[in-house]
Parts: structure tokens; C-alpha cells; sequence
């Protein structure tokens, strides 16, 4: 078993968090792990990318090579088309609809690409994958924050390799107990948003 | 029974100093070594201390080690710079209690001002042996060795791990800690090592004792070189072919991973120490007609293992990164396969297809976080500056992003504390522009504070702004001698920047609140009309710190922009910048999702518009 998770986004959004119980789930089953998280001057707002690799034999690198990605995890859009070009043929991507706008794009001086022009990229690349509104409902849960355990949930629903309750008690586990509850409901909520996704093929 | 846990490579290698018995660990915070001297400090019997700078970090662990007691310092390439002219003594005296510098270079210069090789100064240079780590578990296994290693052969040794084996998470094996107390702690005097001047050694026939202790660091390569030749840290693999590998450090692990993916084994020699194993290396290299070379980021091995096999007679030909490789940024897999593929054309097809997504993908340049404090200080030092036509020199930390669009407001950013001496010296050009330097607080203790002192004594008429965060909040919120506690969270004593710029004999030290843009624009203006050096302190504790012991700077308001006010003059964007302050359709709007109230952007609006 070889599987290769690159979770793209802002820093704030959790990346590590989601990284790590992605880790111990498959640590405790058993599997080799190895990660790598761009931290530094990524942080305050930059771009943060997190990679993630899982087999039963050594892992090298811990950075996922260009074309190995087998899940792209983008808790950002731009930030998931900045390291599209890194998932496999047959890969996929799970996308958050949420757009942070950069600073530049803000004051007009670059231009966040349209709607259309990333729905016709994605389309074009012949990649499949699931596009979901998980900060939206972070927010109806209890805060933006909840983002990257909204989108944790939805990927155990998608995918054959996770067991969702197993993911689900590390989750308790690693949480603090304050936001215990919330996780756990966000986990769930994002697990129920895969059978409304928008999927594309 | 073996235990494991998963851990960063930073942590494996605190770790692996906590199971050798360390007792001092000192070092300057940098990315991307910070981690190391944090894991330590969760163990109480080690004496962890974060210092003003490296230098200091290796002069206390130095000094600890001459007790006989096990000492570790951790810093970045940047701050192995700051040490070397200790360095260039340490290696003539040696050590006693093992001594290992924890070097954390930044190839591609990830979360640096630029990227170096540390091997150079610390072997090529300080001659010093030098551990080169492919993986947490190897980073930690290293770090061990070397103390056992710097015992045996008193020497300080040198690990260099490189951002991805620093950062990399593993399952990393664990072993029994060995208690920090050890031998007890004695100073033995030792004038012939320890008093490194330029004396005449009877017992040397009169020789220097420079010579002398040259002679001596210079005689231990050899053994040196015969310890490297049993290290398990150096090893051989069979392959198919006569173009021989040699995997340095982190190479190793993008060869194997290239390995792979084009399912072909090749012959392999996997380097991790410096000096090199020399008789492992001839052995191979007569087994090849050509060695490819591949180590982060400068072509070290491969200029020794050229100069090696020259004096051998051997001819192999022998390519890395002095030109065959890229010369500059960090090594992948994507440049190993790509390399290979050049040798081995055959091979080109098994590399993976990538095809770039058709379109623009916009660039995500850092900024100061929403609630910043200092966005209200760069915006009022920025108008003071256009204002003025002001020169200023910037300096490292959080606050550089005022260099960055939109702002642009810092006109040089080098290295930790060439603010103050810079803006000296565009003021010492003879411009009529007046100078201002921007250095934060833990930069200003690191070095800048000397080039206050220098400014002060020789009167340069000059503005310098210390950004007093109390922390070191770049690389993760460490103290520093500002902040009133220390790495365990104890109280320490808090140096006062305002204090200590009037004892010295600056003009005036005005401490303002940096949310306050008035406050801010009423003491530019005063230190800008003044004589000398004025140092104006934006005193405020960080705002994501703050934020977290519900502390903060300012008493938050809701703000909201009334359209109708808003005449798109964008000075809320280009003068100011906060991420919570969008631009359309020729009016600004604010974003209440992002925005945290701070507040400051009322002043910034000159209109009125925001309220």
C-alpha cells in the first residue's frame, strides 16, 4: 500500500492538525508515515502545504515527488491549482469552495481567477474529484477554524481507505477538550457533505 | 521492547541529546532549527536557554563543556555565520564534555534571506567533523554519535540537517535517557589550550601557539577520517552500471525514491559524514566510470571528492552540483530523475507525466497578520517616509512584509541587525534624505543593538524604530532578552529597550503605542526634526500571543465603510494593507469575516469613511 496526501492552503486554516490525525490513524494501523509541513515564513497568511505519505514499505522522500500525489486536499482554491500539476493522472482532488483572497488580489493590483476559468481548468485537466463548501459550514458550526476537520470528514467518507469511526476516535482523542464537540460535529458534517458534493469526472 | 514515536526530525534530534545525557542546551531561535532546543526544554534536568545570539549560545555550551559536561548549541546556517570567528578558536582548543552545534541550513532559502551550505564553513573552514542527516531517525541517531565521537576526539562535532529532515515527521525509535547529571562537573586549567593567543610554546621549540593548536586540529583528520570509515552513517549499495551515485545527506533519500519510481537499482554510495571515508570512497569510485554527486546545496563532496581522486591518479569522471545539477535552490526528486534520465535516456519515460493547470495561478505574498500591531507602525512610518522622501533600512523578523507590496516601505533587508549600520551609512553618503532604520526587538538584542551603539557614539543624525513585540514572533514566539519570561515560562528580567537607547546617549527614546497612528505620526515627527539618533520604541506585546491570554493591545470596535464616503483613493490598500480591507468596483469594503477589530483603519482613512 502506497498513499500520497497533499493537504494545500493558508496559513490559520489547520493544515497541520488535519495532517496529524491523517498520521496517527495510520500509524496506529500499522503503516509507515512520513510528513513534511512548509512552516516558517509560510505562516501569517502565506501559502502552507503539507505532505503526507503512508506505506507499508520505507518511505524516502518526504516530499510527495511531482505526479505521485494520489489525494490533493485543497483547503483553499488557489492553493490546490498551485499544486495541481502535482497529483497523478489518476488522482484526486477534494476541494474546499473558499477563496482568501491574497493581499494583491485585494486591491486590485492581481486578479483570483473567475468561477468559470477554475471550473473550466479543472474540467480541462481530466482530473476527478469533489468540490465542497467545508468553510461554509464550519462557520454555521461554530467557526472557520472547523475548516480543515469539516474537510478530514469528508475525505473519510470519500474514500475506501479510511474507517471513518476509526478516524473519528483519534480525532477525540487529539482534540482539546473544549472543542471536542465541535470537531466531532464537524467531522460528521463533513463526512454528510460528500453525498451533496459536486462531483466532477 | 522497542518503543517508537512519531516525531519531527528537530525533536528526534533533541531527543537524541536528551538520551545522551545533555545538560546545556543553548541557541538562537531560526528557521528551520527552532524545534530542537523547544523539545529539550520539556526535560527539566537540561539547562535550556534561548541567548541574545548564536555566538553567545556556543560561547555558554563551550564553556559547559570545558566542566566536562555534555553541551549542545542549535541554530540556523544564518546564525552558524554569526559564530564562526568563535568557531575558528573552538576548533583550535577542542573540547571536553561533548560539544555538538546543531547547524539547520534552508536550501531554496524556504524561510531564509538566502540559502547556504553550512559544511563550508564548519568543515571547510573550521575543519570540524560534520554529520549530514538524511532522515529524523538518522538526524537523532547523528546527534548521539557525536557526542560520544567529540569525547573520544575532542573535538566539537557538527550536525547539519536541512529543512526537510529538520521538519520531516517519522516514526523515530526510541532508547533510554541517559541521566543529564554524568560526570561531575570540573574545570581543569589547561592554559596551552584554553588561552588561545599568540604565545610562544617552549615545549614547541618556540613555535606560536596559533601554529601549535593548527598543527593539532590538523593531525586529528586523519583519525577522523579512519572513525568515518566505520560509521554506519557511510555505506555502500550494489547496483546495476558503472555511473556511480553518491548520496549525500538528504540526496539519499531522493535518490532512493527516484530508485523507486524508474524501478532500477544503482550502485550507490551513501555518504553522511564529513571528513569522508576515504578508502570506501576509493574503493567504490575504481568501480565506476563516472560518479554523479548529489548533496544540498553546494558542491562540497564533490570538490573533495575531485581533489581526493586526483591525488590518487584516478580518473573517474566526477558531476554534481558545480553545473551538471542546478547550481542553486534544494534538490528533489523531480532533479534527480531528471539528472538520471540524461545518463540513462531509456529511463525517461518511467518518469511520471506532469501537466501544468492552464491557467494564472496568483502569487500569496506574506503579510502582517490581521490585528498587527505593526501595520499601524509601517503605515504611519511609510506616509512619514514619502512625506519626507526618507531612506528606510529594514531588518529580519515579522515586520520585513512592509517591504512587500503593497507597502514597500523598507529599501534594504540583509541580515540580523544591518538596519542601524546601513542607514549609518547612507546618511554617512551625504543625501539630504533623512534615514530611519525598522529592526525588531529580538533582532535589536541579537546584534542591532551595536549599531545603535556605534550610530549614538559617532552622532548619525537618524530615526530607529524597534519593533518591541516582547518575543521573537517570526519563528514561533520564543523570548528573548526583552520578554520577561524565559524558555520554561519563568520570569526573567526584561531588558528595556527606551532605557537602554537613553543610557547610551540617544537623543530622545519615545515609547509609543503602535495602534495609536497619531501617537505613532507625532513622535516620527519629532524624531525626524531632531539632532542625533532618535529611537522611537512601538511597544506592544504580539497580537496572535496577545490573542490567546485574551490580553490584547486594543479595545475592539466594529467597523464598518460607508460607500457613499469612499472616494477610491485606496490609500486603505496601498498605504496600509490589511487583508480584511477588500478593493472593488473603485470602492473599498471590509471584510467582517476577517476583520478582528482593531480599529486602526479608521485613522488610516482620511475621508472619514470608515468609522
Amino acid at each position: 500500500m502506497n498513499l500520497n496526501i497533499l493537504i494545500a492552503g493558508v496559513g490559520g486554516q489547520g493544515n497541520l492538525f488535519a495532517s496529524s490525525i491523517l498520521s496517527e490513524y495510520f500509524i496506529n494501523k500499522g503503516f509507515e508515515v512520513l510528513a513534511v509541513e512548509t512552516i516558517g515564513a509560510a505562516q501569517r497568511g502565506g501559502s502552507v502545504v503539507s505532505h503526507l505519505r503512508v506505506s507499508d514499505s520505507e518511505i524516502y522522500s518526504p516530499l510527495i515527488p511531482a505526479g505521485q500525489v494520489d489525494i490533493l486536499l485543497g483547503f483553499e482554491i488557489i492553493e490546490m491549482l498551485r499544486n495541481f500539476e502535482l497529483l497523478r493522472a489518476d488522482g484526486s482532488y477534494l476541494l474546499n469552495n473558499y477563496k482568501e483572497p491574497t493581499v494583491l488580489c485585494n486591491m486590485e493590483l492581481d486578479t483570483y481567477p473567475s468561477d468559470e476559468s477554475i471550473m473550466a481548468a479543472l474540467q480541462k485537466s481530466g482530473k476527478k474529484g469533489y468540490t465542497i463548501k467545508a468553510t461554509e459550514c464550519a462557520r454555521q458550526i461554530g467557526g472557520s477554524l472547523l475548516t480543515n476537520v469539516v474537510m478530514v470528514g469528508a475525505l473519510c467518507q470519500l474514500s475506501p481507505l479510511f474507517d471513518s469511526q476509526e478516524v473519528r476516535q483519534v480525532l477525540a482523542r487529539k482534540s482539546p477538550s473544549k472543542v471536542r464537540e465541535q470537531n466531532l460535529k464537524a467531522f460528521e458534517t463533513g463526512g454528510s457533505l460528500i453525498s451533496k458534493a459536486t462531483g466532477q469526472s | 521492547m522497542v518503543t517508537k514515536e512519531y516525531l519531527m526530525g528537530n525533536e528526534a534530534m533533541g531527543r537524541g541529546a536528551v538520551e545522551a545525557g545533555v545538560k546545556v542546551v543553548a541557541g538562537y531561535p531560526g528557521t528551520p532549527a527552532s524545534e530542537v532546543l523547544e523539545y529539550v526544554s520539556t526535560y527539566p534536568d537540561v539547562k535550556a536557554e534561548w541567548c541574545i545570539n548564536e555566538k553567545v549560545a556556543l560561547e555558554i555550551t563551550t564553556g559547559a563543556s570545558l566542566c566536562r559536561t555534555r553541551a549542545m548549541a542549535v541554530m540556523k546556517h544564518n546564525g552558524t555565520n554569526v559564530v564562526l570567528d568563535f568557531l575558528m578558536h573552538l576548533n583550535y582548543t577542542g573540547v571536553r564534555g561533548g560539544l555538538v552545534l546543531i547547524s539547520g541550513d534552508d536550501p531554496s532559502g524556504i524561510s531564509s534571506q538566502n540559502e547556504e551550505d553550512s559544511r563550508i564553513i564548519t568543515h571547510l573552514d573550521a575543519h570540524l567533523p560534520v554529520f549530514d542527516p538524511w532522515c529524523p531517525q538518522e538526524a537523532k541517531d547523528m546527534v548521539k554519535t557525536a557526542f560520544e565521537l567529540s569525547e573520544e576526539t575532542e573535538l566539537c562535532f557538527v550536525v547539519r540537517p536541512v529543512t526537510r529532515v529538520c521538519h520531516a515527521r517519522n516514526q523515530v525509535t526510541l532508547e533510554e535517557v541517559t541521566a543529564a547529571t554524568g560526570k561531575e562537573p570540573f574545570f581543569e586549567d589547561d592554559r596551552s589550550r584554553f588561552i588561545m593567543s599568540a604565545l610562544q610554546e617552549p615545549k614547541a621549540g618556540g613555535a606560536l601557539r596559533p601554529v601549535v593548536r593548527h598543527k593539532w586540529l590538523n593531525e586529528k583528520q586523519p583519525e577522523l577520517s579512519q572513525i568515518m570509515e566505520k560509521s554506519p552513517f557511510n555505506h555502500v549499495e550494489e547496483g546495476e552500471g558503472n555511473i556511480g551515485i553518491v548520496a549525500c545527506g538528504i540526496g539519499y533519500a531522493f535518490v532512493k525514491e527516484a530508485e523507486k519510481i524508474l524501478g532500477k537499482k544503482f550502485p550507490i554510495l551513501k555518504l553522511g559524514t564529513l571528513p569522508l571515508p576515504r578508502d570506501k570512497v576509493l574503493k567504490f569510485a575504481r568501480q565506476m566510470t563516472k560518479l554523479v554527486v548529489y548533496e544540498d546545496s553546494e558542491a562540497v563532496v564533490e570538490g573533495m571528492l575531485k581533489q581526493l581522486l586526483y591525488d590518487e591518479g584516478l580518473q573517474v569522471k566526477i558531476v554534481g552540483r558545480s553545473g551538471f545539477l542546478p547550481r542553486e535552490g534544494e534538490l528533489s526528486t523531480t532533479v534527480v530523475l531528471k539528472s538520471l534520465a540524461t545518463l540513462y535516456p531509456e529511463l525517461e519515460k518511467r518518469i511520471p507525466e506532469t501537466k501544468p493547470l492552464e491557467m494564472k495561478v496568483p502569487i500569496r505574498t506574506r503579510t502582517q497578520c490581521v490585528g498587527c500591531q505593526y501595520r499601524g507602525l509601517l503605515h504611519a512610518l511609510k506616509l512619514m517616509a514619502r512625506k519626507t522622501h526618507g531612506i528606510v533600512a529594514g531588518d529580519i523578523g515579522c515586520y520585513d512584509a512592509g517591504s512587500f507590496p503593497p507597502l514597500e516601505l523598507q529599501s534594504t533587508i540583509y541580515c540580523m541587525g544591518s538596519s542601524i549600520p546601513m542607514a549609518t551609512g547612507i546618511q554617512y553618503s551625504g543625501t539630504k534624505q533623512p534615514v530611519f532604520a525598522i529592526i525588531g526587538d529580538s533582532t535589536f538584542f541579537h546584534n542591532g543593538v551595536l549599531g545603535l551603539f556605534n550610530a549614538i557614539h559617532n552622532r548619525v543624525d537618524m530615526v530607529a524604530v524597534v519593533c518591541d513585540n516582547r518575543t521573537t514572533a517570526m519563528t514561533g514566539f520564543q523570548p528573548h532578552p526583552g520578554s520577561n519570561t524565559d524558555v520554561h515560562g519563568k520570569p526573567a528580567i526584561a531588558i528595556d529597550v527606551a532605557r537602554l537607547a537613553i543610557a547610551a546617549g540617544a537623543t530622545s527614546a519615545q515609547v509609543v503605542n503602535p495602534y495609536d497612528i497619531p501617537a505613532v505620526t507625532k513622535a516620527l515627527k519629532k524624531a525626524v526634526s531632531e539632532k542625533g539618533v532618535s529611537v522611537i520604541v512601538a511597544s506592544m506585546p504580539c497580537y496572535l500571543l496577545a490573542r490567546r491570554t485574551g490580553d490584547i493591545g486594543f479595545t475592539p470596535r466594529k467597523v464598518s465603510l460607508e460607500p457613499d464616503l469612499c472616494n477610491g483613493c485606496k490609500i486603505c490598500v496601498t498605504y496600509f494593507g490589511c487583508p480584511a480591507i477588500h478593493f472593488s468596483d473603485g470602492k473599498a469594503t471590509i471584510d467582517q469575516a476577517t476583520c478582528v477589530e482593531c480599529g486602526m483603519c479608521v485613522y488610516v482613512c482620511k475621508r472619514g469613511a470608515i468609522t
